[in-house]
């Protein structure tokens, strides 16, 4: 059995070609003895670049946990984690953060912008960070085609939810990332607006080419993904291509009448 | 309400500490100091050495209850504004603005009255110690026992928790008044903004820096003999500092508009975030610029005031008394800017674990540690600076006057030894506690400390 112990000092491996993200039998476990809780229970998955994935499923099913894992803001116990074909695993904090912000793009439900920093600020952060010289002309451009064209230098305390999260995926595409990772990005926004910020991550997939992995607990918003994926109990409980809100929400019900029979038995 | 300030220190244990302590290192102080009153009170003491004792207990301690009373009000300023959201929260469930005002005010009352009791102890400790300094340096007859009555546990307790209901009371008005939807909002910007002097405390700090020149001019005024220029020289620099630190708002904005240009080109990314903030969180800065001219300010003006003393009479062999006065000075300077320096490293301390949350986001957004420590370095860097140069004109008051009325010279000698070791001194602490803090604060994942709770 391969764990990511075993390749720590192995180099990384050349990036392959046409995947994105690649989970391998990744677990993670929360607790001491006695409150032990499996999030990941060995998850193993494949996201081809250019793609728009929703990863769905009942509350506890390991949906945020699998996000976390991939963008590296949390360490699996056992398994691989690949993107764009590095990997991710035996780095230290540091290096992680730098991987971080060249490769993974990554949208919050509670946005998480910084309140003293305008529009602008925001959105150019990573790239400061990373000491990347700044094009201002382009920041622009993104913030426009997100709509904020208007709100340049507003700090996001005078802005609406809708119009944070757009600023929020705006920062996520400033520095180019191979994937965008967004976590219940419409969880806290009016349907207006979630229309918007879903519609804004389809462009991402087909105007930008990214690749996008949303997780999400609304059946309407996983209908804008080309697949979606259902977790269960930790693991992987089936996919489903040009889903529908109507088909999604249908699965998602025997999902969590399989998990509660799961519990009883 | 009661019951939810009660509910809510049990909950917020760490949140609260500095609050406490600041109470009751302060009640430590003050009934330190008391004690002596009562002491020269109790029946039986000579009238030269009830003299000495008053005297002692009310210049000393008179100007160190004002200290006290300022750190404890600074103290639970910050401690209420780092709880906008609560306050916010409480006020969309429902609270009025009066409810809110009892539950300020319900919760200081609480810490003051604990940290002074738990003081009491302490206190008699530290004011028999400082009898026995006197009766060491001759100054009081041997044969004075100690007694610990009600000018120490009146003033102590009195001091603490008036200056903390008085406090609350100003901070819990600022907090009621906010509409609870502009609450929600400014609090989920977590305190940015902020630092806008209202006209009463821009008034009340003038009075402070006036009442400090005053007694710069009477000790200027009180000739080379006795010890009456030294008495109003050594009170000069807490009142002029309190009164600087009053306007720590306005310094902090100087001191950044001064200082943004060389953070911004030698600081990199961490230098841009740290210029950010202290143009925007200046509230918070201001608080942790305030203990910093406190101790430069007291600790160079005394110690420098000490050393004027012994130039002047230096080749005369100095009296017993000016030994003992010498000892005393120390001793006292020692007591107070100790006070200072916790009252600094608890500040600090508390101002940076509340920004967890910050530090969380600043990482997601892809900050590594070190670009989020280097940031901090650089705030405390640039308050730093700021401190030095308002507690060093703190400092002026007791220095000057007293320098004239010793030398009838304005100017006296540098004194770089002092300065440079004060100075040592405040960088190390400041820096200490804010990386110290700083990075135990970074131990907390990212993800983890974005998160609303706590």
């Amino acid at each position: 059995m391969r764990r990511s112990r075993s390749t720590r000092n192995a180099p990384h491996p050349p990036p392959e070609s046409g995947e994105a993200l690649r989970l391998v039998e990744v677990r993670k476990v929360y607790g001491d003895e006695g409150t032990r809780v499996t999030a990941l229970a060995g998850v193993s998955l494949s996201l081809p670049h250019g793609t728009f994935t929703a990863v769905m499923g009942p509350s506890g099913s390991g949906k945020s946990t699998l996000l976390h894992c991939a963008a590296g803001l949390e360490e699996p116990d056992a398994g691989r984690v690949f993107v764009d074909g590095h990997e991710l695993g035996g780095r230290s904090e540091t290096a992680l953060t730098r991987f971080r912000r060249a490769h993974i793009g990554f949208v919050f439900q509670q946005f998480n912008l910084l309140p003293t920093l305008t529009v602008t600020q925001n959105t150019t952060l990573p790239l400061k960070l990373a000491g990347r010289p700044i094009d201002h002309a382009a920041a622009r451009a993104v913030l426009e085609r997100v709509g904020l064209g208007q709100r340049l230098d507003h700090l996001p305390g005078q802005l609406s939810g809708g119009e944070r999260q757009r600023v929020a995926i705006a920062r996520a595409l400033v520095t180019r990332p191979g994937v965008v990772l967004a976590d219940e990005p419409t969880g806290a926004l009016d349907s207006h607006s979630a229309r918007e910020v879903l519609e804004l991550l389809q462009e991402t997939v087909r105007g930008y080419g990214r690749t996008v992995v949303m997780v999400t607990h609304d059946p309407v918003a996983a209908a804008y993904a080309d697949v979606v994926v259902f977790l269960a109990d930790g693991q992987l409980a089936g996919r489903m291509a040009s889903p529908t809100a109507r088909a999604v929400a249908e699965r998602l019900t025997h999902l969590g009448d399989a998990a509660q029979q799961g519990i009883g038995g | 309400m009661f019951m939810l300030a009660v509910r809510s220190l049990r909950r917020r244990v760490a949140a609260f500490t500095a609050t406490f302590l600041a109470a009751f290192l302060g009640a430590v102080l003050v009934m330190a100091f008391g004690s002596l009153s009562d002491t020269g009170a109790a029946e039986g003491v000579a009238e030269t050495d009830r003299q000495t004792l008053s005297t002692m207990s009310t210049v000393v301690g008179g100007w160190s209850l004002v200290l006290v009373a300022f750190a404890v009000t600074s103290t639970l300023t910050l401690s209420v504004r780092q709880r906008a959201t609560e306050m916010a929260l409480l006020k969309c469930v429902g609270a009025t603005p009066a409810q809110l005002r009892r539950m300020v005010l319900g919760e200081a009352l609480l810490l003051a009255l604990a940290g002074a009791l738990v003081a009491i102890p302490a206190g008699a400790l530290t004011g028999r110690a400082l009898l026995a300094l006197l009766k060491s340096t001759d100054q009081v007859a041997d044969g004075v026992p100690f007694a610990y009555g009600p000018v120490a546990l009146g003033a102590g307790i009195g001091v603490t928790v008036l200056g903390a209901a008085g406090a609350a009371f100003l901070t819990a008005r600022r907090v009621a008044r906010m509409r609870a939807v502009a609450a929600l909002g400014s609090a989920a910007d977590a305190g940015t903004g902020g630092g806008r002097l209202g006209k009463g405390r821009i008034i009340l700090s003038a009075l402070f820096l006036a009442g400090g020149v005053q007694l710069g001019v009477m000790a200027a005024t009180a000739g080379p003999e006795g010890f009456d220029s030294m008495q109003f020289a050594g009170s000069a620099d807490i009142l002029f500092g309190i009164g600087l630190a009053g306007l720590a708002p306005m310094l902090v904005r100087g001191a950044s508009a001064a200082l943004a240009r060389p953070v911004r080109r030698f600081g990199g990314a961490s230098g841009y975030l740290a210029v950010l903030n202290l143009r925007q969180r200046t509230a918070q800065l201001a608080a942790a610029l305030t203990p910093v001219i406190l101790f430069v300010g007291i600790g160079v003006g005394t110690l420098w005031m000490q050393a004027i003393q012994n130039d002047t009479s230096a080749g005369a062999v100095p009296t017993t008394q000016e030994d003992a006065i010498e000892t005393l000075n120390f001793v006292v300077t020692g007591m107070i800017v100790l006070f200072t320096c916790i009252m600094l490293i608890n500040t600090l301390v508390a101002a940076t674990t509340y920004r967890r949350r910050e530090f969380g986001q600043q990482r997601l957004a892809g900050a590594t540690r070190r670009q989020v420590l280097g940031m901090v370095v650089l705030e405390g860097a640039v308050l730093t600076v700021a401190g030095l140069v308002c507690g060093t004109i703190a400092a002026l008051p007791t220095v000057l006057p007293f320098s004239y009325a010793k030398t009838d010279d304005w100017l006296p000698d540098p004194e770089y030894g002092i300065w440079l070791g004060t100075v040592a001194v405040a960088v190390t602490v400041t820096m200490a506690a804010l990386v110290g803090t700083a990075r135990r604060t970074l131990r907390t994942p990212a993800v983890e400390a974005v998160s609303v709770a706590s």
